[in-house]
């Protein structure tokens, strides 16, 4: 279960976010949406410790993600992350672009790692680009290679930030498929996204963002067809 | 004998600087002028012409300037036409830095895009106004930059030329006569750094000046 | 020119002593760009210290060593240093001020590496559980060698270039060896044009095998 409790970040004299409450429980998927600018990628960030917090406090699986007595790397293998820009290695082949983490941080064997990943890799739909380099695929099958890098590691939580905003939109559906399934599988998700259908349709609860605070938040029926604030309404008529 | 730096040497000196500059300088125009012709060359020409004169461009680059020179010079005098030190530098320095502008030359042709270069020519230009109206002012911007980092290049290996013995001095050879009498190697040697950094300095200074006034944006190409 | 007859006999009994140059030449070489190239490592780090000092450190080197002549660098290694009571050899003093030159260029060289690969990267790295030192070694340091190698190789041939300028300093070098060698037979130009054959054998060499090494191992 991860626990946001009254976080607050700025960077110099921007007040980035504003006090979040928010808790995941396992097995369900939380949907962040919201005006470019308002502060989800920030949090998803600061979930994993890849920034740091000014005021309260982040609480994965109970244990503090930002006290200083927390082994950080070892917290990160609990939760998984995939990024806009996929950010994936491109020095590596997609193969080792899976692998490099699990040889490193779970300290696989080159055999255990090299067939975990290629399972994972298959599951995504990239069998045939095993030993291609990310400047050989397409942005959805970067963005694939991306979802397995993070599923190999078998975390327990997902944080995908507008992990489909990049693509172009005839290869949205091949990565939301993959969300879909994991959905299915149980996996526990923050996911940031634009694609309010797809958050309707999977998210237990979607939260709207607003100059980092969470407006409004509640079920997909409840907040996308029937918002109670106007800032919602105005938001998700303008991306509808 | 007067064994103490005066008011005069420090004229000297700036004479040294004089020079130093005017060395540069033609041999900047000079080895700008072959350079251009030979990076135009490989830019438009056949296969053949473009991978000899890559051959020359390959030996400017990995030989010794200073080899280069007495290498000049001692041919100059078994063909039987000895020559003053401070023309056939300014010769040597000229092919020298002929060979990095060629690259930059070329490279600066092929920054302009391919479909830049045919619109003009569809608009019914001549393969001759295409290159002055179009190609040279948008490479010009282009290799602006690197080109005056070659020149400030050319002007730290002009103090080669000078330790061969070609007069008049310049400046760090008149330095080093100033050492010889008043026996003060660093702070004279310091001097002639600071002389350099304060020309390089000023050089760079112009260029990124002309760069903001012109939008210029850096392209390092080296 | 017509009654000049070229005389390479005298070279090629010479040739050992012209390839004991090349040797020295290679030696300054490859020590004066290791030596650069670790100090660069450091300054680079330095340039974005918080500590005002050292970052003004790294600027001063940066711009001494790029705006002022290798030749004034070595002279003031050679002869400057004498006033505070250092003696170089002419070889220290050779070594020591291209390796101060190589370190203002590899400095800047190394900057544009790091700031090729994109800060996304480390947090991707991070993100999967890597820690700083792995971060670096598996994935930001592959992606600026990729970046710096051909620049470094023309860096390395520019130290080779500049070590020449030890023949001003007494050093036998290549060109050092070569001068000298001339000065006993009076054939100028037979001795300098073998040198300089050498000189490009050796550069061409370089080149080759980095361009071989770029292509086959680093996808460049
Ligand atoms: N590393 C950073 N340094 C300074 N400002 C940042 C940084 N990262 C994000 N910001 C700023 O924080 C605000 C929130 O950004 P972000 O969390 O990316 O919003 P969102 O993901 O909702 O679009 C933006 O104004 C952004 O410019
Ligand atoms: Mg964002």
């Amino acid at each position: 279960m991860i626990k946001i409790k009254d976080v607050h970040k700025s960077y110099g004299d921007l007040k980035v976010l504003d006090g979040i409450d928010l808790e995941v429980n396992n097995g369900e998927v939380v949907c962040l949406v919201g005006a470019s600018g308002s502060g989800k990628s920030t949090l998803l960030l600061c979930v994993n410790a890849l920034e740091g917090i000014d005021k309260g406090e982040v609480l994965v699986d109970e244990i503090s993600v930002h006290d200083k007595n927390t082994n950080q790397n070892e917290l990160r293998k609990k939760l998984g992350i995939v990024f806009q820009q996929f950010n994936t290695f491109p020095h590596l082949t997609a193969l080792n672009n899976v692998s490099l983490a699990l040889k490193l941080v779970l300290k696989m064997s080159k055999k255990e790692s090299n067939d975990l990943a290629e399972e994972h890799l298959i599951k995504v739909g990239l069998k045939e680009k095993l030993n291609h380099y990310p400047s050989e695929l397409s942005g959805g099958q970067q963005q694939r290679l991306a979802i397995a890098r993070a599923l190999a590691m078998s975390p327990s939580y997902l944080l995908l930030d507008e992990i489909t905003s990049a693509l172009d939109p005839e290869l949205v559906g091949e990565v939301l498929d993959t969300l879909r399934m994991l959905a299915d599988e149980g996996m526990t998700m923050i996911v940031v996204t634009h694609e309010i259908p797809f958050a309707r349709e999977v998210a237990n609860r979607v939260a709207f963002f607003h100059e980092g605070k969470i407006h409004e938040i509640g079920s997909p029926k409840d907040l996308i067809s029937n918002p109670k604030k106007i800032r919602t309404k105005e938001f998700l008529s303008k991306i509808l | 004998m007067n064994y103490s730096f005066t008011l005069n040497d420090l004229l000297f000196m700036s004479q040294g600087a004089l020079i130093t500059f005017v060395l540069t300088i033609s041999s900047g125009i000079i080895g700008t002028f072959i350079g251009f012709f030979i990076g135009w060359a490989r830019s438009s020409s056949s296969k053949i012409i473009f991978y000899l004169l890559g051959i020359y461009i390959d030996i400017i680059r990995s030989v010794p300037l200073i080899l280069q020179f007495v290498l000049f010079n001692s041919f100059m005098a078994i063909a039987g036409y000895p020559m003053d030190p401070f023309l056939s530098g300014i010769l040597t320095l000229s092919v020298y830095i002929s060979g990095y502008v060629a690259e930059v030359i070329l490279a600066g042709i092929n920054s302009v895009p391919k479909v830049t270069r045919n619109s003009s020519r569809g608009l019914g230009m001549t393969y001759l106004q295409d290159f002055i109206f179009i190609v040279i002012p948008i490479g010009f911007k282009n290799i602006f930059p690197s080109w005056t980092g070659l020149m400030l290049g050319l002007m730290k290996d002009t103090s080669l030329i000078a330790v061969m013995g070609a007069t008049p001095p310049e400046l760090l050879r008149s330095s080093q006569i100033i050492i010889n009498r008043v026996h003060e190697p660093i702070l004279i040697l310091l001097g002639a750094g600071v002389f350099y950094y304060v020309m390089c300095y000023l050089i760079t200074y112009l260029a990124e000046k002309y760069e903001e006034k012109n939008h210029i944006k850096s392209m390092e190409i080296r | 020119m017509l009654d000049y007859t070229f005389q390479w006999k005298v070279v090629w009994k010479r040739l050992p002593d012209l390839f004991e140059g090349a040797i020295l030449t290679l030696e300054l070489t490859i020590l004066s760009s290791i030596i650069g190239l670790l100090i660069a490592s450091i300054l680079v780090i330095w340039q974005k210290n918080d500590n005002i000092f050292l970052r003004n450190f790294t600027k001063t080197w940066i711009s001494i060593a790029r705006n002022t002549p290798a030749l004034l660098q070595i002279y003031i290694a050679y002869f400057g240093l004498g006033s505070f009571g250092i003696h170089l050899s002419s070889y220290v003093a050779v070594l020591g001020a291209i390796a101060f030159n190589n370190a203002g260029y590899m400095t800047e060289i190394l900057r544009g590496g790091f700031s090729s690969v994109s800060k996304n990267q480390n947090q991707a790295a991070k993100g999967l559980g890597l820690n700083n030192f792995q971060t670096y070694v598996y994935v930001i340091y592959p992606q600026v060698l990729k970046t710096v190698f051909l620049p470094m190789t023309n860096q390395f041939i520019w130290a080779m270039m500049g070590t020449s300028l030890g023949i001003i300093i007494g050093l036998q070098e290549l060109t050092g060896m070569t001068t000298f060698l001339q000065s006993q037979t009076f054939r100028p130009f037979e001795f300098y044009f073998i040198a300089a054959l050498i000189y490009i054998f050796i550069s061409k060499s370089i080149l080759l095998s980095s361009g071989f090494i770029a292509k086959k191992y680093l996808r460049i």
